[in-house]
């Protein structure tokens, strides 16, 4: 079990940057991509979203299990919604669709405005994730609670989400050590009867000696930190962040996209578009 | 401090180093128990998420800011280390968050005497029924075409299995927790 928070853009154009940008970016792109359906918008701003994950030099055989977790994730979303939803898309009625043919049983159809949607679903979604790998692998571990707390986010909660980080590998391995010892004593976490809530009933013996075992050995940092009188007045970090010039002009792009995309989404531009080929096809 | 019992209300909201620890805590917890994640059946995009008792726990055990931190921090780190994305899901983890504030709340306005276990079940199924109200955001997000796919594929699968997860998780870490806190003088 390797959950431990890896460091992989190390040296990339990203990595130099403030890492506060990357947090600022990923919530400029996330709020201008959810305003989006037009795929003519769509499909350049997935590209910018690639080239961003690109300048992160995130070598790909170390996160290509995580990129089929979110295709396996997107392609769910893509198929469910458009099965359930059927005739009704994006404010296009069924007997606007130009309908290519209809699914056996259920008979939702497969139409234009469907493989639109998917495409801007996939769109959507991908270059979400993509803006979102870098601050798990291009900022410094180091570096996360300086960024939050210089973010505006109150001290001590930066301070535990710093906390959090450092955490997270000590808690994989006691869950790990937990889980061998209780397999020496029989236990088997996913080869039970019961479905789901056998497999969920069957977690506490794991999940509860790790729980109380972290709260009891949590007072030594507990003791540690009132010691140094944590809390008492406003905390300084050792690490100093300050924007470059670089960083100003990504900002810039940033909130410029969202400001654009805000505005073209009000005036009713965004909305769900089809191509003429694929209307095309249909006829 | 917040306590189980619920008699100190007025100061649940109070920010020590003791909730800056624990809620650290577990929320790394509930990222490292995520592995044990798996999809619903016949959902779109659910997980059930056996460690979901983590967030309602920490929300009974150390107050409403530990349980929203969990819920929140936690299950954003959970969908980074699966692969998701810290912010793809943005509105589920504070769906997340929602349920271990409420939890916390509920700690400690309403678990006063012995029937505590029970008091943490029903806790822990109305602050999952109220809280994961807010994932109907799917909808104005895009992740679910209509209020139908949100309330047949979002919503109701994960507040069932959620209820289920920590109605039965919940009061167990409960029960082996109370003890401990006696004899730790907490």
């Amino acid at each position: 079990m390797n959950v431990a928070p890896r460091y992989l853009g190390r040296g990339s154009w990203l990595s130099r940057r403030d890492p506060r940008l990357l947090i600022l970016v990923l919530v400029c792109y996330v709020f201008a991509a959810v305003q989006v359906w037009d795929l003519r918008i769509l499909a350049p701003m997935a590209t910018l979203a690639f080239l961003y994950y690109q300048s992160a030099r995130i070598p790909w055989r170390a996160v290509r299990a995580n990129w089929a977790y979110v295709a396996f994730f997107i392609s769910f979303i893509v198929v469910v919604n458009t099965l359930i939803t059927g005739g009704e898309l994006r404010g296009f009625a069924e007997e606007d669709l130009h309908i290519y043919f209809r699914l056996p049983l259920i008979h939702t159809p497969i139409s234009a405005e469907m493989l639109s949607y998917a495409g801007a679903q996939l769109l959507r979604f991908g270059s979400m994730a993509a803006m979102g790998f870098p601050i798990a692998f291009a900022i410094a571990p180091g570096d996360i609670g300086p960024t939050f707390a210089r973010l505006l986010v109150p001290y001590k909660f930066a301070y535990a989400l710093d906390l959090t980080f450092r955490f997270i590998p000590s808690m994989a391995a006691d869950m790990q050590t937990t889980m061998d010892a209780q397999r020496i004593r029989g236990y088997e976490w996913d080869r039970v009867p019961g479905g789901p809530i056998g497999r969920m009933r069957r977690l506490g013996p794991l999940l509860v000696p790790v729980t109380i075992n972290a709260i009891v050995g949590a007072e030594d940092t507990i003791d540690a930190m009132d010691l140094r009188g944590f809390g008492t007045g406003k905390r300084t970090w050792l690490r100093e962040l300050a924007y470059g010039r670089t960083d100003w002009v990504v900002l810039a792009a940033a909130v410029t996209l969202l400001v654009t995309v805000t505005a073209l989404s009000l005036a009713g531009l965004t909305r769900l578009w089809v191509p003429d080929l694929l209307i095309s096809l249909a006829r | 401090m917040t306590t189980m019992t619920g008699t100190s209300s007025d100061s649940m909201w109070e920010v020590t180093t003791r909730t800056i620890v624990y809620a650290a805590i577990g929320a790394a917890l509930y990222a490292v128990a995520a592995q044990f994640s798996f999809l619903l059946p016949g959902t779109a995009n659910v997980s059930l998420r056996p460690g979901f008792a983590l967030v309602t726990f920490f929300g009974f055990a150390f107050g409403p800011v530990a349980g929203l931190f969990v819920g929140l921090v936690g299950n954003a780190l959970a969908d980074q280390i699966s692969g998701w994305g810290l912010m793809t899901s943005w509105n589920w983890s504070v769906a997340n968050g929602l349920a271990g504030l409420i939890a916390g709340v509920w700690a400690a306005s309403m678990m006063r005497g012995s029937n505590r276990l029970v008091s943490a079940a029903v806790g822990s199924a109305v602050a999952v029924i109220v809280g994961f109200l807010f994932v109907f955001t799917d909808i104005w997000l895009g992740t679910a075409e209509s209020f139908s796919v949100a309330l047949s594929d979002n919503y109701l699968p994960v507040v069932i299995s959620n209820v289920i997860v920590a109605g039965i998780l919940t009061p167990i870490l409960v029960a082996a927790w109370e003890p401990m806190r006696a004899s730790m003088g907490r």
